[in-house]
């Protein structure tokens, strides 16, 4: 082919490519005319079909029979109605509850029993009435070995579920401590009648059973379920409070790939983006159809320290290691500003944070001081500091497919050889990090852990957790150890505070790990939702109140 | 050719066996198991034991495979999902014919599509068309099937709204007839099967067009020319034939780097089919899914290149007469 046609023909390839593109892309990608300037009504208005996106399917309508996912919990909460509803604010004070199923209860004077009073209006979706017979049934299910219900720890105090009439139930603990509501609440509440031919045994395997003898007791039921797509539901007219929900049906999609869902949230096909990266945070609050609601989870990223290496079993090292850290930095860059960083593990948006705590500052000087007051010096010259002919090096573990720490661990380790640390990040999947976290073949990892709203935290820091816990770092102190077991006695949550001050205080001290961030929980929402407030129970935990304005 | 058959039949059982033995052991070697993954804290040891008992990944691994190879081969058993919590084969019962139908289509519509597109530059090797079908193929053949994908959902659903988005069906999909039913499964197969096809296409387009040039240089067509062939006849009907044999061939090829295209096309499309099964079960390693994927994939690549083979033979008569 002569030259000059070549040419012609890659000009008209090209052109053929812009004018594709122009016309595409030309204009506001998505409002056709202005969004509508009509007044929002007082009062909420019901009807109307949402559409949710999520990245994974709901795995079992038979809660405890499930395998534990937040996706299957939080659809399923939807369906099924636990005792009571625990309120979202426990950032100011120890967990409340509102009531939900039980309309009242009273506790006994030695605090070791409690009763409920349940609704005597409350009937599942068939018509057969809600009682404490069920109560008590699903409390058997729920601690039954066959089962192995992943919570059914949580029932470990409570020996006995004692139907008193029809609509009072008692619950039996073996003590008195702080997390007895927590625990007695847990799970919601499952229909005896319908589900109880099914022998236990079978449970773990027959999530088909519990799908075709489906009865709910929530605000919604389930009109239809295509696994892997779709999950459709639709308003239950016999839910026990009048009026709710307010929307006709909420349509939940399936799109497990996240570019793929944005895409669908932003071109208001989703009215609801369950997680949104921090990276597009900006982009979905800038725009005039979607908006950004956040929250702190009761959750927080940490660096974890194997003590039993002789690296790090000094506090004075691991404060170092802190200090030596630019958390903010990282912070900023990995989260866009939808974080702060950590410095303890009972995190500040929960009631019992120590307050009075100071942030470690970012100072390689100060680690440097400290590192060489350990002794820690670069004899050989090779810009790495050694201590009786070892040089300080080690590897930081994290799992794969999650980038967020991927990066951390890059960042720190361009942090730490500034002071004269070698590190090494490892990218591992994460059930090799599980074996080497039981092993103890690590030197640091970086890993999520989450707060329990009894504020527990001995999994992650007692003694006794070394071998069979998350404590796999093997920090062990015995003040610690003492106060957390006093902290777990404490009837009143109020009185607790001193004991959980003086508790951060020891691990601030101590530094068992670099408490790193506390991330944002982002949800993405329609414009056109009402009313809808995203919070630490949950994405969906209002779901009922929620409406849609306009219905176009 | 019974005798061909059943000597690739029994090849293609043998080598069934090892491609699911050796996922089985690879699936071992890797550390940790479905159990780990609800790395509880509150969990405590005596149920985790018990739910490994219950799955019965507590024996040694020999046992497990044996037992395993026995309930599969004579019951057709799978085991249960652990995720789904209901036997793998009836979720790939639902998830199969979904696959399928999206790589049937879009095998056939790239191969129409090269086929077209390839015969069109031939026809006009050298023009200023050529060139621009050649380049544009070119642009399209590079680009990443997921970008493709979103670039698609980008422009004719969220743009155009002319295309959903994601899934197989619409809502209520199922109470409709069996027209209007089918249209709505056409009227979702469409962006999935276009993207997945068009990509192809543009190779097979490039192969075609390089296979016809060599072909028309040949005697028998300068021969067929001489007897007063028109030219579309030559083409279409006297050289595209003899292009067909190597693309018979190429068919069977694609199909495994097909059923890749297939999975990362379903995940973005929400497409519940084998492939979306698949990617899920490997995040939460469940075994019996995996296994029964693997299986069912496996079953479709050989059954495919047997029906490659085929259609070789069928359209190159030397090899009928070897046999």
């Amino acid at each position: 082919m002569p030259y000059s046609s070549y040419r012609i023909s890659i000009a008209l390839t090209l052109i053929l490519l812009g004018t594709g593109t122009y016309l595409v892309f030309r204009g506001n990608p998505v409002s056709v005319g202005q969004p509508q300037e009509v007044a929002l009504p007082s009062e909420p208005e019901p009807g109307g079909t949402l559409v949710l996106g999520f990245t994974s399917d709901l795995s079992n309508l038979n809660e405890i029979a499930a395998s534990s996912s937040q996706a299957t919990s939080e659809i399923l909460q939807r369906l099924f109605v636990r005792l009571l509803d625990e309120q979202p604010d426990f950032q100011d004070h120890p967990p409340t509850f509102k009531p939900r199923l039980a309309e009242s209860y009273e506790w006994s004077d030695d605090h070791k029993k409690v009763t409920f009073h349940l609704r005597k209006d409350a009937v599942w979706s068939d018509g057969v009435p809600i009682t404490a017979a069920d109560v008590r049934w699903t409390w058997q299910a729920q601690t039954d070995p066959l089962v192995a219900w992943d919570n059914a720890a949580m029932k470990e105090s409570i020996t006995e579920v004692e139907v008193i009439d029809p609509h009072t139930v008692r619950f039996h603990f073996t003590h008195a401590y702080p997390g007895q509501m927590v625990h007695a609440n847990e799970g919601v509440i499952l229909p005896k009648h319908a589900w109880s031919e099914l022998p236990f045994s079978d449970w773990v395997k027959n999530a088909q059973w519990f799908q075709d003898n489906l009865v709910v007791s929530g605000p919604f039921q389930l009109e239809s379920w295509k696994p892997q797509e779709q999950i459709v539901l639709s308003r239950n007219e016999r839910y026990f409070e009048a009026g709710l929900p307010l929307v006709d049906r909420v349509v939940i999609k399936v799109v497990p790939d996240l570019a793929a869902q944005l895409t669908l949230f932003q071109g208001g096909t989703l009215d609801y983006l369950r997680q949104v990266p921090a990276s597009l945070a900006d982009q979905v609050a800038q725009s005039p159809q979607t908006r950004l609601v956040t929250y702190w989870p009761a959750q927080f990223t940490t660096l974890m320290w194997n003590l039993r290496r002789d690296l790090f079993n000094t506090a004075q090292v691991r404060r170092a290691l802190t200090l030596a850290i630019d958390r903010k930095t990282i912070v900023d860059t990995i989260w866009h500003g939808y974080a702060r960083t950590a410095n303890s593990p009972i995190i500040s948006s929960v009631w019992g944070h120590n307050r009075d705590l100071e942030h470690y500052p970012y100072s390689p000087e100060q680690a440097r001081n400290l590192l060489a007051a350990e002794g820690w010096q670069d004899t050989d010259g090779n810009g790495i500091l050694d201590r009786g002919g070892v040089d300080f090096s080690f590897e930081i573990l994290v799992n794969s497919g999650n980038q967020e720490r991927i990066d951390t661990a890059v960042m720190i380790q361009n942090q730490l050889q500034k002071v004269g640390i070698a590190v090494q990040p490892r990218v591992l999947e994460w059930s090799t990090i599980d074996a080497r976290m039981s092993s103890g073949e690590f030197g640091a990892l970086i890993m999520g852990l989450s707060v329990e709203t009894s504020l527990d935290v001995s999994s992650y820091f007692h003694s006794k957790k070394m071998t069979s816990g998350l404590n796999s770092g093997g920090y062990s102190n015995p003040d610690a150890d003492q106060l957390m077991t006093d902290i777990r006695n404490q009837i009143d949550q109020q009185t607790a505070q001193p004991l959980l001050n003086r508790l951060q205080e020891i691990l601030h001290e101590d530094q068992p790990q670099t408490f790193l961030w506390e991330p944002q929980r982002l949800v993405g929402l329609s414009n056109r939702v009402q009313d809808a407030s995203p919070n630490v129970m949950g994405t969906l935990d209002n779901l009922r109140h929620w409406w849609i304005f306009p219905k176009n | 050719m019974t005798h061909f058959l059943l000597r690739r039949l029994v090849a293609a059982l043998f080598l069934l066996l090892i491609v699911l033995s050796l996922t089985f052991f690879i699936l071992q070697l890797a550390p940790g198991d479905p159990i780990s993954r609800f790395n509880n804290p509150r969990l405590t040891v005596e149920q985790v034991e018990h739910m490994r008992r219950a799955w019965g990944l507590d024996r040694p691994i020999h046992i497990q495979y044996l037992s395993w190879m026995k309930r599969v081969i004579f019951h057709w058993d799978w085991g249960i999902s652990f995720i789904h919590r209901r036997p793998a084969a009836s979720v790939i019962a639902q998830a199969l014919p979904l696959t399928l139908l999206l790589g049937t289509t879009a095998l056939v519509l790239q191969y129409c599509f090269g086929l077209l597109l390839g015969a069109f530059s031939a026809r006009r090797a050298g023009s200023p068309e050529d060139a621009v079908v050649r380049l544009s193929s070119l642009v399209v053949y590079s680009i990443p099937n997921f970008w493709l994908a979103l670039m698609a959902i980008l422009v004719f659903h969220i743009r155009w709204n002319i295309f959903p988005g994601s899934g197989s069906g619409s809502i209520g999909a199922e109470t409709l007839d069996f027209l209007p039913r089918t249209l709505d499964r056409l009227h979702h197969l469409a962006l999935p099967a276009l993207v997945l096809a068009i990509s192809s296409a543009a190779g097979i387009s490039r192969f075609v067009r390089n296979s016809l040039l060599d072909v028309l240089k040949q005697d028998y067509i300068q021969t067929a020319r001489s007897t007063g062939a028109s030219q579309d006849r030559v083409l279409w009907v006297h050289a595209l034939r003899n292009t067909v044999v190597p693309l018979a061939q190429l068919v069977g090829l694609s199909l495994p780097t097909m059923l890749n295209g297939v999975l990362m096309i379903e995940v973005v499309f929400g497409w519940p089919g084998l492939g979306f099964a698949i990617f899920q079960a490997c995040l939460s390693r469940d075994y019996p899914m995996i296994l029964a994927g693997t299986a069912y994939g496996a079953v479709l690549v050989i059954c495919g290149s047997l029906l490659a083979d085929l259609l070789h033979r069928w359209a190159d008569p030397r090899l009928r007469v070897e046999a």
